[in-house]
């Protein structure tokens, strides 16, 4: 007997498994699976101002730092003004879906391919954010490859004020109206990399980036 | 992984002399409490997502069987593989295999706790595989000659700064760093250079999504980004009972895992992990595979302790816990400390494997209290407590000794005459002092403190004359 | 309205140990206008079988205290632990024989813990104790953790003008007792039993108070050995009852 049949098996006998109680069984099973109501939530306003405010504080909070500016034409040089007071390179790995913007014009190197190790900044844009804790979500695919956000030791995310919504519930149903299907990568990202294995001491930069820095686009 | 759990009492008088832990364990105290007490204030409704996700895991556990029937075949819908082992062996045995397939000369692992039941790194080093730890608090206790953690989330708790120091200086032959961010910079650096070269990653899984066929995983350091991230393949190592239905169940659990854990409203990252990666895909693994682990949880699904499979592996019962707060993890033995230990290694290890950890609690409730998934901790101790003592495996002499107590005590003049006899006893030893230094018969309590003086008669003496007398005054 | 009759359990523990706790808890209902029986035959409640694993003896010492008990209109019972155990426990112990899980639902929903009956159902303006100086409480686990116990004592004391409550840091924390715990795992006991003396002693009162015998013993039998010979441990009721 292989090891799938035999444990499965004696699960089935725990639960004095037949006919007729897997139908029922499969009953509750396919409503739980069509249940889309989420649990228990904490009260997030949900005006556009309100949810653009908490996903602010709740980055802030969780190390990000912040900026917004009017229209997506002024990321590239907000994001060169960063770089130059953090005295950071300027050189960056991007994702392709914002390889269109005029980086050169705000005296930035920007690439848009998948990130490699010796890449110090990567920008990224992000699939939604989530108002309730500060959390950009991002979703593979060839044009926005996982590794920008986790190979550089400066991560840039430009979020789209209009991506900011409420819960993550609420960016499972985006995901799933816009995607369809989960893509091979859902990546929920609040704040730098960090860790407190040494005394409970957070250190921010454990494997992945040392900041983040996100770029609102209001307009 | 060897189970040390008979020598739980030695060890735990070990770890109470031992000055350096004690000093360690100390400075950890409370601060996961603290942090946690400040993060569920965020919730609403705390009481109520408790319940939500203790319905959650129960509507999985009840049906196990049909829930992994579905998420195995949505896995192999995105391209997974899936397979099941029954024990530790078996999980040894299947992930040298894929190794080998795949020609894999180095896997690099996130946190598992499973690996850990299954001393998967002794036998991938066997076979001439070389496993790297890479969770911060993994990696120090792996070139600290394979210590076994002691938390199930934070490995290393009862390390020092110090100890770290020390440590990488010997291992990596650099100059001694006393600041933990460089530290943290110098294992970073070391394994980057791992995360690009190995083969393979290896991870746990926090929860397994049956509507999608999907690994969530938990992290904070990226770790677990990398290991899923740059290697060809992707091994996941889980236990059978890790199945939830939605996303939105998932997101009702993501609410309570990490400030339950280590008291942050969300962990840094939060990954979701679906099938393999696409030819124009710049990075992602091309082979993902799941290895379903039974290694006793099949035995508990519908049996008395069944509320057990409900957890969710955040750590609060241990971080909560007076006895797991006085002598650290080691003590217990095995993978998992802690109340969640004392349930499960009996359980997955043998009860007779584990006779004192069922007693290694207050019953204060504490760890109760705190469960994010309601498991009622210390009435599944006392439940094993009964099966230990209905299997005959208490020492002969407590049985009898309760079973003397109890019958005496279902006779009342005798009790009542035994409980004189004791209070006068108990006041002859401490010979009119408050308190007693040595008490022959239970010197397991004046090892550490006195035994105060009783007042020398029972109430019930006490009552009794009181009556007669108010009695007598009555007459006259 | 007729008196209340209640039924006091004193406990093993106080009946052994510390009578003068059993005869505050008699005074305090006493003054509060109950008609108390204290029934001669009560012995433990069974909660040490129960937590070892013998459901044989601890069955069989539930059934013996349900029938001791029936026909009062109240229990009540110096200690969140035992009155815990009757409460929550045998109702559970009971539940493949109907009969006995009836009796003892019923018995559950007549039994408190002292505090809360004074405070919760009797609602006392006022208590017998003169007791003067500062204080600070030590909440036991099973009152605090499955009884709710946590108000009431404070409340009792409140009511008490020389009595100024001084917070512990802590005080939710377990003591270390644990009943056969604190034999079986003695070092370790003492060991959690001291950190709450550290506790009691950062507070600086020159008392703690309780409403548990078994954790007072652990707490009086650390401080002793500490070396502490002032620090008085007090059971709730010696405090609120006053000493005759």
């Amino acid at each position: 007997m292989s090891s799938r049949e035999d444990i499965l098996g004696r699960v089935r006998a725990a639960l004095h498994r037949n006919a007729g109680n897997a139908a029922t069984a499969r009953e509750v099973m396919a409503a739980a699976l069509a249940n889309r109501n989420p649990g228990p939530q904490p009260a997030v306003a949900g005006e556009p101002r309100a949810l653009l405010e908490r996903f602010r504080l709740k980055s802030e909070q969780a190390s990000s730092t912040v900026d917004i500016v009017a229209t997506e034409a002024d990321v590239p040089a907000a994001i060169a003004k960063y770089l130059a007071a953090m005295k950071l390179p300027t050189s960056a790995v991007a994702w392709a879906s914002l390889g269109a913007l005029d980086w050169a014009g705000a005296g930035l190197k920007v690439e848009a391919r998948g990130a490699r190790d010796a890449d110090l900044v990567g920008i990224t844009g992000c699939f939604c954010a989530v108002a309730e804790t500060g959390t950009l979500m991002m979703t593979s695919s060839p044009d926005t490859p996982a590794a920008v956000s986790l190979l550089p030791e400066t991560h840039i995310a430009v979020v789209q004020a209009s991506r900011i919504v409420a819960y993550m519930e609420d960016a499972w149903n985006l995901a799933r109206a816009e995607l369809g299907s989960l893509p091979r990568a859902v990546n929920f990202i609040s704040g730098p990399s960090r860790t407190g294995d040494i005394e409970q001491t957070i250190v921010l930069g454990a494997h992945g980036p040392y900041r983040v820095h996100l770029v609102i686009v209001e307009g | 992984m060897e189970i040390k759990s008979m020598r739980f009492k030695a060890n735990s008088e070990a770890s109470l002399a031992n000055v350096v832990l004690q000093g360690n364990l100390k400075n950890a105290k409370g601060k996961f409490v603290t942090k946690r007490a400040e993060a569920i204030k965020e919730l609403d409704d705390f009481e109520g997502t408790r319940d939500a996700a203790a319905a959650i895991r129960n509507k999985v556990i009840d049906n196990l069987d049909l829930w992994l029937e579905r998420f195995e075949t949505k896995a192999q819908e995105t391209g997974a593989q899936v397979m099941w082992a029954k024990d530790g062996a078996e999980v040894c045995r299947l992930v040298t295999e894929i190794a080998r397939k795949h020609g894999v000369t180095k896997v690099t692992k996130s946190k598992s706790m499973l690996s850990e039941e299954a001393g998967l790194n002794q036998a991938l080093e066997a076979a001439g595989i070389q496993p790297v730890e890479t969770d911060l608090g993994e990696y120090i206790l792996q070139v600290n000659d394979n210590e076994p953690p002691s938390h199930i989330i934070a490995p290393a708790v009862h390390k020092s700064l110090d100890d770290v120091a020390d440590l990488f200086h010997k291992v990596h032959g650099t100059p001694r760093k006393t600041e933990i961010p460089a530290l943290t910079r110098e294992a970073r650096e070391v394994l980057r250079g791992h995360f690009l070269t190995a083969e393979m990653g290896l991870s746990g899984g926090n929860f397994l999504v049956a509507e999608t066929g999907s690994v969530a995983l938990v992290t904070n350091e990226g770790n677990g980004r990398m290991v899923t991230t740059m290697p060809k393949v992707h091994v996941v190592i889980t236990g059978i009972e890790k199945v939830i239905p939605t996303l939105e169940d998932l997101s009702t659990l993501m609410r309570l895992l990490p400030r339950s854990a280590t008291g942050q409203s969300i962990s840094n990252y939060f990954s979701i992990l679906t099938g393999v990666k696409k030819p124009e895909e710049h990075d992602g693994p091309e082979h993902l595979y799941f290895v379903l682990v039974d290694a006793g949880r099949a035995d508990v699904v519908g049996g008395e302790f069944h509320e057990m499979l409900r957890c969710i592996r955040c750590g609060a019962c241990m971080n909560h816990c007076p006895v797991y707060q006085t002598i650290g993890g080691h003590a217990y033995g095995w993978v998992y400390p802690g109340p969640m230990g004392s349930v499960l290694t009996p359980l997955y290890a043998g009860i007779e494997n584990a006779i004192d950890l069922p007693h290694a609690a207050t019953l204060c409730n504490q760890c109760g209290v705190v469960c994010p998934v309601k498991i009622p901790l210390p009435e599944l101790l006392r439940k094993l407590r009964e099966k230990q003592t209905d299997a005959g495996l208490r020492p002969l002499t407590e049985r009898i000794g309760l079973r003397v107590w109890a019958w005496v005590a279902q006779r009342p003049a005798l009790y009542g005459l035994g409980a004189s006899l004791g209070a006068r006893y108990l006041k002859w030893l401490a010979g009119g002092n408050k308190s007693i230094r040595l008490l022959p018969a239970a010197q397991e309590w004046t090892n550490g403190r006195d035994f105060p003086a009783p007042q020398g008669q029972t109430f019930r003496e006490m009552y009794a004359a009181r009556r007669k007398s108010a009695a007598q005054g009555d007459a006259k | 309205m007729a008196n209340k009759r209640v039924g006091l359990f004193v406990t093993c523990l106080v009946d052994l140990m510390r009578p003068r706790i059993g005869f505050a808890a008699l005074k305090l209902l006493e003054t509060a206008g109950c008609d108390v029986i204290v029934p001669d035959t009560q012995t433990c409640c069974g909660q040490p079988a129960w937590n070892s694993g013998d459901k044989a003896g601890a069955e069989a010492l539930a059934k013996k205290t349900i029938a001791e008990f029936e026909g009062f209109d109240y229990i009540v019972v110096p200690s969140g632990s035992c009155g815990d155990h009757i409460r929550s426990e045998y109702q559970s112990m009971f539940a493949e024989e109907p009969s006995w899980r009836d009796r003892a639902t019923a018995m559950a929903a007549r039994t408190y813990e002292l505090t809360d009956f004074l405070a919760s159902v009797l609602k006392v303006d006022s208590v017998p104790g003169d007791y003067e100086g500062t204080v600070t409480y030590h909440d036991s686990c099973s009152g605090l953790r499955s009884m709710g116990i946590k108000a009431q004592p404070r409340a009792l004391l409140a009511k008490m003008k020389g009595v100024q409550l001084k917070e512990m840091n802590g005080c939710e924390e377990c003591c270390g007792f644990g009943g056969t715990f604190s034999v079986k795992f003695g070092e370790v006991s003492a060991a959690i039993a001291g950190r709450k003396c550290d506790f009691i002693h950062a507070s600086g009162a020159p008392a703690v108070v309780g409403g548990d015998l078994g954790c007072l013993l652990n707490i009086e039998g650390k401080l002793r050995r500490m070396g502490d010979e002032t620090t008085q441990v007090l059971h709730v009721a010696e405090v609120l009852a006053g000493r005759d």
